[in-house]
């Protein structure tokens, strides 16, 4: 199914997810929700709330129990593995609080991933993480190692890598979780600038004043609910 | 993913680890090497075996057997039990009809009689064995030293290596020349015009024999075969028929001997046919068996030889497995460690859009590439130390005056095979880390520290 006009990208509807246990954890109870192409949503909510779960789910990491999930008029709540992983590969980017870059592999390398995955050759995908890098203002640490980066940088990485596919939503599960408050401010700039040419955000956090200040929306969740959405600027 | 990237991404891998990569690579280094080694002797020893037969030329060789002479074993030599020895004596009429056969170029009746040879003081008893100059030059002899002898050289005399040492001659070559008395034993005539003689003779209690010497001249000293039922060969001293024909002997091989009819003594225990080439075997003994004569084929024997040297692979096979399954085990180790090392690497991958299949392949392209590596260096290594085991053998053996051999060969499928082998093993013992690493996760592996 091909999305059209009218159609939110992302579309949401009594999204349920159930995690067995002895008594069973209803992580996401009934979430219904519509993203529109080019909006910044920011996610808030307390620690258990789903925020999480709902950003797994939409990064196709994570499948639902209940309720359907449409992105870019595809059906992801229906997926298989290997579409998951196509999904994951094409349609979204990730930045996760803890960056999740590969030790052993120099930036380059780590932007490119998702590109060897995808079967690019070595000297493109070397070409275009080069391009990726210069983006986020890292050109010339390419060969450095995320341990030989700060976590500004490395965030930065990150954001490149999750760009290099030219994703239709940028998924960001506490970016700036661990960063000091300058930096966190360059990586949300840098995730708003992004926004502004076009590209969905999603973005998690603890703190709601620094989601106002880029979101359009902002939506607080618990137990798996929304409880308040708040739109504070109209999507261009 | 690609295949070039496949490639990269495990060397890439290994190398991060080098001393585990080293030591697991070691592992099958010394597997595939020990496997090896043992096929390349157990394909050595077949290609000694059928070289010497092919050398020889003895699968154009039929041994033919007088009424007497029949193998022993119906089962070993593929005779029908049931047919009964109905052939008439093997006499040279015989002979001349059977070289009269198509497909027959020579025929070799076997002339056998014990005697005593002596020099300096030593001496030993055998069965000396007239030879006619015409088989000693078809390449059935190989000399050491020396050269086959002719029909005008009637005191030229051949001796086997095996004789070198019991004859006190230092080499092959110290023996050409020399001087070789053979002892025959002959009825002795006088004692039995002596009375008392006769009476003792009569009682069993003494022999009429007496012992009547030749020297003969060695003109050639040659190989030791082992392969004497199979040829005309069944001997370790030759000599030319016309000197077996000047000398007095009583000429028996076997105690039954003594039994046979006046008829029968006239004729040979068995003969040697030699065909004009190998594919005449089945047409020949066709006919000399509808005479009702027994045979002999080496061309028989070769399913048989084959099934020894097949089970003789599988031993060595058997045994080198061992070192491959250890080899393995120590692939499953560490494989199964770089599952857990790179656990939120793995969910890293997956995140980023990695298939289970990608993951999967990234663990085995590993444990192939440490297969492959092993697999390598193990034939390189099993190939130096078989060359430096041939060499340590050969120089004990050669001391003992045994000619250098070969005792290893490495013909190509086996250097290609040990590498497949060494990959394929690898493989299978990539298969569950690589299963275990495709079914990860991503979720748990990227909240992994």
């Amino acid at each position: 199914m091909n999305q059209t006009a009218a159609e939110p990208l992302i579309d949401i509807r009594d999204l349920t997810r159930v995690y067995p246990a002895a008594v069973p954890v209803r992580a996401l109870d009934g979430l219904t929700l519509a993203v529109s192409e080019g909006m910044f949503l920011g996610v808030s909510g307390s620690s258990g709330s789903g925020k999480s779960t709902l950003l797994n789910i939409l990064g196709g990491l994570d499948t639902p129990t209940g309720g359907s999930v449409t992105v870019a008029g595809r059906r992801i709540s229906d997926l298989g593995p290997d579409e998951l992983a196509l999904y994951r590969r094409k349609q979204v980017g990730m930045v996760f609080q803890s960056f999740n870059l590969i030790g052993a592999y120099t930036a380059l390398e780590n932007v490119a991933l998702p590109l060897l995955f995808a079967g690019v050759g070595r000297a493109e995908r070397n070409r275009r993480a080069a391009e990726a890098l210069r983006a986020v203002g890292l050109e010339a640490r390419r060969t450095h190692r995320p341990a030989e980066l700060s976590g500004g940088e490395q965030q930065r990485v990150a954001i490149a890598r999750a760009l290099i596919n030219n994703p239709k939503v940028l998924l960001a599960d506490e970016p700036t979780g661990n960063l000091d408050t300058a930096t966190s401010a360059q990586i949300l700039q840098t995730l708003a600038d992004l926004n502004a040419a076009g590209l969905t955000v999603i973005m998690i956090s603890h703190e709601e004043p620094l989601l106002r200040q880029f979101a359009h929306a902002v939506i607080r969740l618990r137990d798996g609910r929304i409880v308040e959405h708040e739109t504070i600027r109209t999507v261009p | 993913m690609r295949l070039t990237d496949h490639i990269h991404q495990s060397l890439s891998n290994l190398w991060k680890k080098k001393l585990r990569t080293f030591l697991t690579t070691a592992g099958v280094v010394i597997g595939i090497g020990a496997l090896f080694s043992m096929l390349a002797f157990g394909k050595g020893m077949q290609k000694n075996i059928t070289d010497r037969f092919a050398r020889f030329d003895l699968f154009r060789y039929v041994v033919v057997f007088g009424p007497s002479e029949a193998p022993r074993n119906p089962r070993r030599h593929r005779i029908d039990r049931r047919s009964p020895i109905t052939a008439p004596p093997l006499d040279d009429a015989r002979l001349a009809e059977i070289a009269q056969i198509p497909g027959v170029q020579t025929v070799v009746p076997e002339i056998r009689f014990p005697a005593l040879i002596r020099r300096n003081g030593n001496e030993r008893f055998t069965l000396v064995q007239a030879l006619p100059p015409e088989i000693v030059t078809t390449g059935l002899v190989v000399f050491r030293a020396g050269a086959p002898y002719t029909h005008d050289d009637p005191n030229a005399v051949i001796i086997s290596e095996s004789l070198i040492d019991d004859l006190d001659f230092a080499d092959p070559q110290d023996a050409l020349g020399k001087p070789l008395t053979v002892a025959t034993l002959t009825v002795d005539a006088g004692s039995l015009l002596n009375p008392l003689n006769i009476t003792g003779a009569l009682a069993g209690d003494t022999l009429p024999f007496a012992q009547k010497e030749y020297v003969f001249t060695i003109v050639g000293v040659a190989e030791r075969m082992d392969v004497g039922m199979v040829g005309p060969l069944r001997s370790d001293v030759f000599v030319t028929p016309e000197a077996s024909r000047r000398m007095k002997k009583i000429a028996l091989t076997n105690i039954r001997d003594l039994f046979k009819s006046p008829a029968a003594a006239q004729s040979y225990p068995a003969a040697g046919i030699r065909l004009t080439s190998a594919d005449k075997l089945e047409s020949v003994k066709a006919v000399v068996e509808s005479w009702g004569y027994r045979t002999f084929a080496l061309a028989d024997e070769i399913e048989e030889i084959e099934t020894a040297f097949i089970l003789m692979d599988m031993f060595l096979l058997a045994i080198g497995m061992i070192a491959i399954v250890v080899a393995c085990l120590g692939i499953v180790n560490t494989m199964v460690m770089a599952t857990l090392e790179r656990y939120r690497e793995i969910g890293i991958m997956k995140a980023v859009g990695a298939r289970d299949s990608d993951v999967r392949m990234i663990f085995f392209f590993e444990s192939g590439a440490i297969g492959f590596l092993g697999g390598l260096f193990g034939v390189v290594l099993g190939w130096l130390t078989s060359l430096f085991i041939n060499e340590i053998v050969n120089a004990i053996l050669v001391s003992k005056g045994v000619p250098p051999t070969k005792y290893f060969t490495f013909p190509l499928w086996l250097w290609l095979a040990s590498i497949a082998f060494a990959i394929l093993v690898s493989l299978v013992a990539g298969l569950y880390p690589a299963i275990r690493a495709a079914k990860t996760d991503p979720i748990k592996a990227l909240r992994h520290d």
